[in-house]
């Protein structure tokens, strides 16, 4: 590791001309990457937290057979005095806050595009790849500091747009959207179902969330390849910048399918093309394909940089390099390459022909190999190392299991045959809740933790830290492993309601959502705690490196928080000394 | 330290991007004739054929079609077919009618889609003649008798997916014109 003393010895002079948090203008205005990706970070966890609380509607509303919350269609008279969250109306008459069953529709596609689009892209991408991203390469800034403002400010108008969407009128079954995250055409473009404005403003939200992740995605290939410090091949690159290039590459070839698939669903509602509409010649599947031409890789999107940060993490808690780097390296560039050539899986009930299936089935399950590749470099890097149990060491070894876990039900998925049978039912939801809300989570938890202190320069409660994680990995399992098991005896998504036979399972995942939302409230408590009521500043000693000798990117050659402006002579990384 | 972010490399990598995003976007927007096309060549999706003679070859195997016709909910048209199946060899051409009756006191105006299940047998199912894909005015208390000439592609025993097919459901649909 090429150490920097330079930057240590700058950060009391000009590199540290911070202007004060209370000014507004310093993050309107901000052209600072580390500024930038604070406010992604801030914006991702409130995201989350609108996020996970419509997901708390929806197994509030789950937790028992009948209609809990959505209740609206029973709305006569006072029936619903006794209901929850009924509110009275000034005629005198009952309704419920949340409306229908096409309310919980509502809930369930918000809270996947909230998750996806406005909590773990700008935490991974936007948050953590703009604070780390310049900082492992040896760069001074990102390459287009204002576009990298723009990037930012495009998403709370996106996030507006959406939210807005759920309160307008969405069709003859109330207000929003509630046709799924995927949005498929024909039940999206029906006048009669969704002729609202409610589907136009989601459009309209999801385009300029893209052109927002797109602008990024630029600024982060220039940076990476244009911007890296003397002697930082690309092959010396840490393995979160690897991680970082090959998604804003998915998203360079992705997002602008999902923006052409989206344009055609806008002209299909309201100027009568019929891309989509087989009454005039068009056909609902196309629909299907462009989406998984986009939604398969954007599904790597949301789990590549996480990769990238359970590998920082693991090699510096076990005082190891990381085991193959080139093969890790190379492992997530495979990924994303294969990543293209599979969304038909999605739909294997549409009916194709065996032989495509057939290829679509095997060229999903090689996927494995790379995946399977990183897991076992992952613990070939712990294998024989000084392992040091800190929470963020947790949280990426609880990323490994679970997301190994979710990795093995999408092996069973990839097969057509069972697929056939498991499509659309709740297997479908636990198998993607472990790769993502297990997997993605646990990979931005552990990097939350694991550069807090340096963002911050604060300290934070190990024990809190610890409890968080445990009462997360408890709460995360009961909820979605049981689903496991209602998808296999049949339990379909997307619905308010179910048979009894599917009622035991459903509260013990409910229970499991109670206990992961106490989780949560110990985070915000951990946060509270290392920002306002101890507010411990890092040891002098520990200030660059908190975590010792295994931490050798170069971020830790700087202070905690590093200096507003770093770099002021570009580092040199030495041959034998990277990564 | 003051870098301009407008150094020749970088704008060199911009345009790379912008070019691609420009390209996807362009393909993703032309998905519509692509897509055509494609399932046109491949029979994807159950598109089926158009030929203009009927094939030399006729198997002595047999494979029974059956007609499905539908329309949405709220369509004033009366859709019929005359026969529910038919079974035929191979090779051989058929003639299946249909009958669409106006049950309005105005004219309708509405456009015939259509597919055959399995998909895969799209390929294989030729039309000599059929109404599809155009617009077609009933009026009122109209009955028109409207004929498909088909035959079955013999190639269709040599293809895996398709060999161990005994029935084939040709399945049309008359959707409504707005304005008629």
């Amino acid at each position: 590791m090429a150490t920097n003393q330079t930057a240590h010895a700058d950060e009391h002079a000009h590199g540290d001309h911070r202007p004060s948090p209370y000014n507004p203008l310093r993050w309107l205005f901000s052209t600072n990457h580390k500024d930038i990706g604070t406010m992604y970070l801030i914006f991702a966890i409130i995201a989350g937290v609108i996020g996970g609380a419509m997901s708390g509607l929806i197994r509030w509303e789950l937790a028992e057979p009948g209609v809990q919350i959505f209740w609206g269609m029973a709305d006569a008279g006072n029936l619903g005095t006794d209901k929850l969250f009924s509110v009275q109306m000034p005629d005198g008459s009952h309704k419920a806050i949340f409306g229908n069953e096409h309310g919980y529709n509502v809930m369930v596609t918000m809270h996947g595009l909230i998750m996806i689009f406005f909590m773990v892209m700008p935490a991974m991408i936007g948050g953590f790849g703009n604070w780390f991203v310049p900082l492992m390469i040896g760069a001074p800034d990102m390459a287009f500091p204002r576009m990298n403002n723009i990037s930012f400010w495009l998403l709370p108008v996106a996030f507006a747009l959406a939210t807005i969407s759920m309160l307008v009128p969405g069709g003859s079954m109330g207000q929003g959207f509630g046709g799924g995250w995927t949005l498929y055409a024909p039940l999206s473009t029906s006048q009669q179902l969704h002729g609202g404005p409610s589907m136009d403003l989601l459009i309209l939200s999801l385009h300029i969330a893209g052109i927002s992740s797109i602008l990024g995605a630029i600024n982060f290939i220039v940076t990476i390849f244009n911007m890296r410090a003397p002697g930082m091949t690309l092959h010396r690159m840490p393995l979160f910048v690897w991680s970082i290039l090959v998604t804003v590459w998915l998203l360079l070839l992705s997002l602008p399918v999902l923006a052409g698939a989206i344009t055609m669903l806008l002209t299909d509602r309201n100027f009568g093309t019929n891309f989509f509409n087989a009454a005039g010649g068009g056909d609902p599947v196309m629909y299907q394909h462009l989406f998984w031409f986009f939604g398969h890789p954007e599904v790597y999107i949301l789990i590549l940089p996480g990769f990238g940060i359970v590998s920082q993490i693991v090699s510096t808690f076990s005082k190891k390099p990381v085991f193959g780097y080139l093969g890790m390296a190379y492992a997530m560039v495979s990924i994303g390459v294969i990543g293209f050539i599979v969304w038909a899986h999605h739909m294997y009930t549409v009916g194709m022909g065996l032989e495509l299936e057939a290829y679509f089935v095997a060229a999903t399950m090689i996927i494995a190999v790379p995946t399977g590749i990183k897991i076992f470099s992952w613990i070939a890097t712990m294998w024989g190392g000084s392992i040091d149990l800190k929470v963020p060491m947790l949280w990426a070894i609880g990323f490994i299991f679970l997301f190994t876990l979710g990795g093995v039900t999408g092996v069973v998925l990839a097969n057509s045959g069972i697929d056939t049978v498991l499509h659309d039912t709740y297997y479908v939801v636990a198998h993607f809740h472990y790769v993502l809300s297990m997997g993605a989570v646990f990979a931005i938890f552990a990097g939350f933790y694991y550069w807090l202190p340096k963002m911050s320069g604060l300290k934070y409660s190990g024990l809190l830290g610890g409890l968080h994680f445990w009462i997360f990995f408890v709460g995360v399992n009961i909820i979605f492993f049981p689903q496991h098991f209602l998808g296999l005896q049949g339990m379909p998504r997307r619905y308010a309601d179910y048979p009894d036979g599917f009622a035991y399972w459903n509260y013990v995942s409910s229970i499991g959502y109670a206990i992961t939302a106490v989780g949560a409230l110990v985070f915000f408590y951990m946060l509270l705690d290392m920002f306002v009521l101890r507010r411990r500043k890092l040891e002098t000693a520990e200030n660059a490196s908190p975590w010792g000798e295994g931490a050798t990117t170069l971020e830790w050659t700087l202070s905690s928080p590093p200096p507003f402006h770093q770099f002021n002579e570009l580092p040199v990384v030495a041959e034998e000394k990277h990564h | 330290m003051a870098m301009s972010p407008n150094t020749p490399q970088n704008i060199r990598w911009v345009a790379i991007c912008v070019a691609i995003v420009g390209g996807m976007l362009a393909i993703a927007l032309n998905a519509a004739p692509l897509y055509d096309a494609f399932c046109k060549v491949t029979g994807f999706g159950g598109t089926t054929q158009t030929a203009t003679k009927a094939p030399g070859v006729v198997l002595d195997q047999t494979i029974e079609i059956r007609f499905d016709v539908n329309v949405p909910p709220g369509t004033p048209l009366e859709f019929k077919t005359g026969q529910t199946s038919e079974t035929l060899k191979i090779g051989e051409t058929g003639l299946a009618h249909f009958t669409v009756r106006n049950l309005s006191d105005r004219p309708v105006k509405a456009i015939a889609s259509y597919n055959v299940t399995p998909h895969t047998t799209g390929l294989y199912f030729q039309k000599l003649q059929c109404f599809c894909f155009e617009d077609m005015v009933f009026q009122p208390g109209q009955t028109l008798d409207l004929p498909v000439i088909y035959f079955i592609d013999p190639d269709i025993v040599k293809n895996r997916d398709t060999r161990d097919v005994h029935t084939i459901t040709l399945s049309y649909t008359y959707y409504q014109q707005a304005d008629g």
